[in-house]
């Protein structure tokens, strides 16, 4: 702008221009009035001020003006520099002198006023009251807008100022609006703070500005009022707690909570509810914490907690909720015309109880009235009553929720006649004495005498459904009301009940009334008993069977039966039955009657029910079998049309012990199936049924019939037996099964047979499922008995027999049976032993008879040679010290026999026993030959031994060296000694050598000893010390063995104190088989398996 | 109610006793103000075995009915009462913290703190006299149930859905009831007394929500103690003699 000299000159233009709008004509001599300016207040009158150029002092001021509209000129002198006169309409000439203090005037100056030059400014507006409401935290401003001295309608801004805390921040500033009505209204604002006024000290102040459309010239804002303050609580000189107290504010609102405190006090930390907030400082005094977004409290609110220095602590309660909802499902009703009751749901809770919880009002648009409800908060449901007003049908309501948060409303409006919902009926009573009839009588609380009524009474009995039965009549006020119900049923017990609703609109049933009980008087039966007869088997008497009437045929307690016999209307025979009984027995020879059967209580008797007792004969009446069908037996007969009069079927229960009883079924003659059921009807019991055809002239058996409600599987199968077992065959025959065991009707037999050993463990034949499995289905009921073939010799098998209906297979029977052995090869079994033996018998005795010389010689000879005894020459051999001897080797000194030299004793029999000894393999020959016996081991030798029995004298001087008894110590068995000799063995056993240690062949023998023998075992002879149930099982041939340096030290097995060789046989020796329990026995070929 | 803390109508009706019910603090009844802050109650004037015609302040009658209105067992039911209020109020000043919601609970030494409440003096020990001991009782207990009178009006105000709490606050109530009469019954028939001038505390009505509750917790958290001690003491007394 510098740089452009043609803009600034522009410029300068501007602003002259500009200020000769506001200043008139200016005469620039010295002391002239200068820089006249005219405002108005209030566009009547405007103030003019002026100003004089010269320092000079002057008097007073000649000033006159005149107006176009007012062309006389007004004069007046003063002495200050402002006048006030009128408004121009147009404009005005005004004319200023300066006079000298003298009165002389040395200064004129002219100024025209026109009407744009003067400026309108109102007067600064003037604060009437600004009133705190700490509890809403809102302040009211009041002012007069002084409106009296301008035209009426013109429009007013007024701005006003809110400013807060000590170094008045300003906090917010607002315009409002009004129209001044030419009078002075006392306007009032209100401004609610987001903090609690008690927090600091708020200040307003106010200005305004009035829209003068017409005026022309300049318009501003008035200057501003001025500051009105509201104090704080941290302005008093004890003031403190905690701010606001007990609002309720809205979910998700902002809250600024304040702590107010004294002097010399500190806050520590606030917290809005569990969690703390910072501190915003307000003055000295107070500090505030700001929540934004609070969420809703507990139903005690949530507190807000100022901890102070020196554990001081003060709080508040904050509320925080919801508005209330709108009311859902607002009905209204009336139930007596006396009071309408409406309903609504609350919808969602404010979270607000108490004081602060919702209000509801209920406002009645037609009629202006209002009500107020009372309402339990803790029900779902509200209620509010209205009263029903006279002559007044419709309302229309307007529901009023309101709580400290917010307000809402609904609305309904209803005919009320339409809406009735009638009380419960009371005092029902129920009277009669009819049978088919009674008298209900019942009382409503309510006036309904401009409507109709229309009662539901409810009927049941313990037989049938409930009946409702519709009554419409006339309401009345608090009546009672009457019915009455006809068609009922005689001897009945009923029970009535009652509700009622409006007839004509229909909204609601009351509640049903309580439940009254009664039961209709006795009528005489409907109708005659169901009867059917029989003939005794003899023929001779009659028996009558009829069935109970139904309560509804029986109308009343049946008491009995009175059954009388006609023929030909004239009474033969004639009873009366009491109850319980359902049949009679009537004499009547051979003769045929007509059997006429009445029923009587105690109201009257039924009308007779009559049967012929004539029986018609039948030909070739054929049994068929029935049907299951459902839980019922389906029968069906071809039509016999002559049959006039229907048919009956006829059927037996019979259950367990009690006789037979009968029972029947009618059936008309069109009739030519039927399914019969029967309670009593059980699955897997035959029932015989007997159809009979009715004709005029009496009833012919037409043809019998059984069958199952449900066949079931045989309870048992039939017994069997095996009668003929061969080597590959087994007949088997078994039994009828009774009726009642075949529960349905019997279709065949299944003989299942498999190999199979009796074993209480293993499954049963039909469950193992064996491949090997074999079955035979026998559907030929008439077929007893089966052979089965094709099996194998000396094998055990196992039958299963079943039985089978419809309903499935009966639990099985079972035998085992083992086949016979094949005779051909038994025969080979028993001839070819046999033969061997005898072979073998023979080619002994040709040996023994060629060798009998020999044999005598050796074994039994006339004079014993002691050259040939092998005893003596064994003994000649150690005297020689024969090297050549290998009995006489010492090392091993393994016995290989012992030979047993009586020399005493007249017999010499000892028997050679083969030596097991596995150092001398050598098998003995069979013959003694000499040439022979030098490779024959024959006698263990021990020196020490020998030696040790030697020089050992013997107790009895009777008995030498020569009569130790040397027994084969490995031979368990006792040699064989004749019986008259053993008196003298055991003698000489017990007073020379004797086994250290029970022997097993002591065993053999303990049976004939005497209690003295054993005595003597126990005290006489030598015992090995050892513990012979620590011996070592090992052999001496072992290393160990050989190597031990102790002769008596003990083997491993019980040894004669002297040998080496074990006295017990090895372990090998017991599990060989016993000599008794060897060979074979004939017996095993005829063994059979025994059968069960 | 068992243990047989059911109010016993030994002496009901016999002194204008507030034992039920919101104490509003304007005078009632005999009230003589004694000092600021507390409203003394002329419930029964102590009388010590002195006839009573002539001298006694009368509230309802010349003095102490005769004997038949003590029941037989009304040492054993006092006890069981004492023992049964000793019993729940732990439980009680618990439930109350709990619904006053935070931070009543986390800092209830501080917000609780009975300093600065009024409570009666209860300076008795197992040495006392046994007169001494049951007059304090019943001033305690007097207070007390004045006290739960307006702590339970004030919470059915602020915790409508507190059902537990109201039903502990009303059961203590009655209980606190019933053990009033029997003490009163007490002390008129083993000592002839039927005034003791009694002072309530000071009333919420009118107090912001927050210091109704701090009241509340401060009454409850000082019962808490004294009934303990109650107990300890006044049980001896009532063992039967």
């Amino acid at each position: 702008m510098r740089k452009n000299p043609s803009l600034r000159c522009l410029l300068a233009l501007a602003i002259l221009c500009l200020t000769s709008l506001v200043h008139s004509q200016e005469i620039g001599s010295p002391g002239d009035p200068q820089n006249l300016k005219c405002v108005t207040h209030n566009l009547r009158k405007m103030v003019c001020t002026w100003d004089v150029s010269s320092r000079r002092r002057h008097g007073q001021t000649d000033f006159c003006y005149t107006t176009i509209d007012h062309p006389l000129t007004e004069c007046f002198k003063t002495k200050e520099k402002r006048v006030e006169i009128p408004v121009p309409e147009s404009s005005t000439t005004i004319k200023i002198t300066t006079n000298s203090i003298s009165g002389t005037p040395f200064a004129t100056r002219e100024f025209e006023i026109r009407k744009k030059d003067i400026s309108f400014i109102p007067l600064a507006p003037h604060i009437l009251s600004l009133t705190p409401d700490f509890p809403t935290s809102t302040l009211t401003l009041k002012w007069s807008d002084n409106g009296s001295i301008f035209p009426y309608g013109l429009d007013a801004f007024w701005q006003i100022e809110i400013l807060r805390k000590e170094t008045m921040e300003k906090v917010t500033q607002v315009t409002y609006y009004s129209k001044l009505t030419h009078e002075d209204i006392i306007l009032s604002w209100n401004w609610t703070s987001d903090m609690p006024l008690e927090c600091t000290s708020h200040y307003v102040k106010i200005r305004c500005y009035i829209n003068v459309t017409q005026f022309v010239g300049h318009k501003d804002w008035s200057d501003w009022s001025p500051v009105e303050e509201s104090p704080g609580k941290d302005t008093e000189p004890h003031g403190s707690g905690v701010f606001p107290q007990d609002t309720v504010v809205a979910v998700g609102s902002d809250v600024t909570i304040c702590c107010v405190h004294e002097e010399g006090q500190q806050i520590k930390r606030m917290t809005y509810g569990p969690e703390a907030y910072p501190l915003i400082r307000l003055s000295s005094r107070s500090s505030a914490i700001r929540v934004l977004n609070a969420s809703a409290s507990d139903t005690s609110g949530t507190n807000v907690v100022c901890s102070l220095s020196e554990d001081g602590m003060d709080g508040t309660v904050l509320f925080v909720g919801y508005a209330p909802d709108i009311p859902q499902n607002l009905s209204c009703e009336t139930s007596n015309f006396e009071l309408i009751k409406c309903t609504w749901k609350p919808g969602r809770p404010s979270g607000l109880y108490g004081k602060r919880g919702t209000k509801y009002s209920l406002f009645e648009r037609i009629s202006g009235k209002n009500v107020s409800c009372e309402v339990n908060e803790m029900n779902k449901e509200r209620v509010c009553g209205f009263p029903v007003l006279a002559d007044q049908k419709t309302y229309n309501f307007l529901l009023g929720v309101s709580n400290p948060i917010g307000q809402t409303e609904a609305s309904l409006l209803v005919d009320i006649s339409q809406r009735v919902h009638p009380k419960t009926p009371e005092k029902l009573t129920v009277s009669g004495n009819s049978s088919t009839s009674v008298h209900l009588r019942w009382f409503i609380n309510g006036s309904f005498a401009e409507i109709r009524l229309l009662c539901q009474i409810e009927i049941s009995n313990g037989h049938s459904e409930q009946k409702l039965h519709n009554v419409s009549m006339p309401g009345g006020k608090s009546s009672t009301y009457t019915a009455q119900l006809n068609t009922l049923h005689p001897y009945t017990k009923y029970w009535f009940r009652v509700r009622c609703s409006a007839a004509d609109h229909f909204w609601r049933w009351s509640d049903w009334s309580r439940i009254e009980e009664h039961t209709t008087l006795e009528a005489p039966p409907a109708r005659g008993p169901d009867i059917w007869r029989e003939r005794s088997p003899s023929g001779k008497s009659l028996k009558i069977f009829w069935k109970p009437l139904s309560l509804s045929e029986a109308n009343g307690k049946i008491v009995s039966h009175e059954v009388s016999c006609y023929l030909l209307e004239k009474p033969l025979e004639y009873k009366e039955v009491t109850e319980p009984s359902n049949s009679t027995e009537i004499k009547l020879g051979r003769n045929d009657c007509v059997v006429s059967v009445v029923a009587k209580n105690h109201a009257g008797s039924s009308p007779p029910s009559r049967i012929t007792t004539v029986e018609l004969p039948s030909d070739n009446v054929k049994t068929d079998r029935a049907v299951a069908m459902g839980n019922g037996i389906y029968i069906s007969w071809n039509s016999y049309p002559n049959m006039t009069c229907g048919y009956i079927v006829k059927w037996c229960h019979s259950s367990g012990s009690e006789p037979c009883s009968v029972d029947w079924q009618k059936f008309p003659s069109n009739t030519t199936d039927a399914v019969i059921k029967s309670a009593l009807f059980r699955p897997g019991v035959r029932y015989n049924f007997s159809l009979y055809g009715c004709k005029s002239s009496g009833y012919q058996l037409l043809k019998n019939i059984t069958g199952y409600t449900k066949e079931l599987p045989p309870k048992r199968a039939p017994n069997f037996t095996v009668e003929e077992t061969s080597s590959d065959s087994i007949l088997v025959k078994w039994e009828d099964m009774p009726i009642e065991d075949c529960q349905g009707f019997l279709e065949g037999y299944r003989l299942s047979f498999a190999k199979g050993e009796k074993d209480a463990l293993k499954p049963r034949l039909l469950e193992s499922g064996n491949p090997e499995l074999k079955v035979k289905n026998i559907t030929d009921l008439t077929k007893k008995s089966l052979k089965i073939l094709d099996l194998q010799g000396k094998t055990s098998y196992q039958l299963d027999l079943q039985a089978y209906t419809a309903g499935g297979l009966s639990p099985p029977n079972s035998l085992y049976v083992v086949t016979k052995e094949d005779s051909v090869g038994l025969i080979i079994a028993i001839l070819i032993p046999v033969a061997v033996v005898v072979l073998l018998g023979v080619v002994a005795s040709i040996f023994c008879y060629r060798k009998r010389e020999w044999i005598k010689e050796t074994f039994y000879p006339e004079i014993p040679n002691p050259e040939n005894s092998k005893a003596l020459q064994f003994q000649k051999n150690i005297c020689e010290g024969n090297k050549t001897l290998k009995t006489l080797e010492m090392n091993p000194c393994t016995p290989n026999s012992v030979e047993v030299v009586e020399t005493r004793s007249a017999v010499p029999k000892i028997e050679d026993t083969e030596m097991m000894s596995p150092a001398a393999d050598t098998v003995v020959p069979e013959d003694g030959s000499d040439s022979e016996t030098e490779n024959h081991v024959v006698v263990s030798y021990c020196p020490p031994i020998i030696e040790e029995e030697i020089s050992n004298p013997p107790m009895d001087e009777s008995v030498g060296s020569s009569q130790v008894v040397y027994i084969d110590i490995q031979s368990m068995y006792q040699p064989q000694i004749k019986p008259e000799e053993e008196s003298e063995i055991d003698l000489v056993t017990t007073a020379g050598y004797k086994p250290q240690m029970q022997l097993p062949i002591s065993a053999l023998k303990i049976e004939s000893r005497s209690p003295a023998e054993e005595e003597s075992d126990k005290t006489a002879g030598y015992r090995p010390q050892a513990n012979t149930n620590a011996w070592n099982m090992d052999t001496p041939d072992s290393p160990g063995s050989v190597e031990s340096n102790n002769e008596n030290a003990s083997f491993g097995s019980p040894c004669s104190i002297n040998s080496r060789q074990f006295l017990l046989p090895p372990k090998d020796d017991e599990d060989s088989p016993k000599p008794n329990n060897i060979g074979w026995s004939f017996t095993h070929f005829f063994q059979n398996k025994p059968n069960d | 109610m068992p243990g047989g803390t059911g109010p016993s109508p030994a002496l009901w009706g016999l002194g204008p006793l507030r034992p039920h019910g919101a104490w509003d603090g304007s005078s009632v009844g005999l009230g003589i103000a004694t000092h600021p802050g507390v409203v003394p109650f002329v419930a029964l004037l102590l009388l010590q075995r002195r006839p009573v015609a002539g001298r006694a302040l009368l509230v309802n009658g010349p003095g102490c009915p005769g004997n038949s209105l003590c029941r037989a067992n009304v040492h054993e039911q006092t006890r069981k009462q004492v023992a049964l209020l000793n019993a729940t109020a732990q439980d009680l000043f618990s439930l109350y913290l709990k619904c006053q919601g935070e931070p009543f609970s986390s800092e209830s030494d501080k917000l609780c703190s009975p300093s600065g409440i009024f409570f009666p003096a209860f300076h008795v020990n197992r040495t006392s006299e046994k007169k001494e001991v049951m007059v304090a009782m019943y001033k305690l207990f007097a207070f007390l149930n004045a006290s739960l009178g307006n702590i339970t009006r004030d919470q059915e105000e602020l915790n409508p859905t507190a059902k537990e709490l109201l039903d502990r606050l009303h059961n203590t109530t009655k209980t606190t009831r019933g053990l009033i009469s029997n003490l009163t019954c007490l002390l008129c028939k083993n000592y002839n007394v039927f005034q003791v001038d009694v002072s309530y505390g000071e009333s919420s009505k009118g107090k912001s929500t927050f210091k109704k509750k701090q009241q509340g917790c401060q009454v409850l958290r000082k019962y808490v103690q004294v009934i303990a001690q109650a107990a300890r003491i006044l049980l001896p007394h009532l063992s039967p003699v």
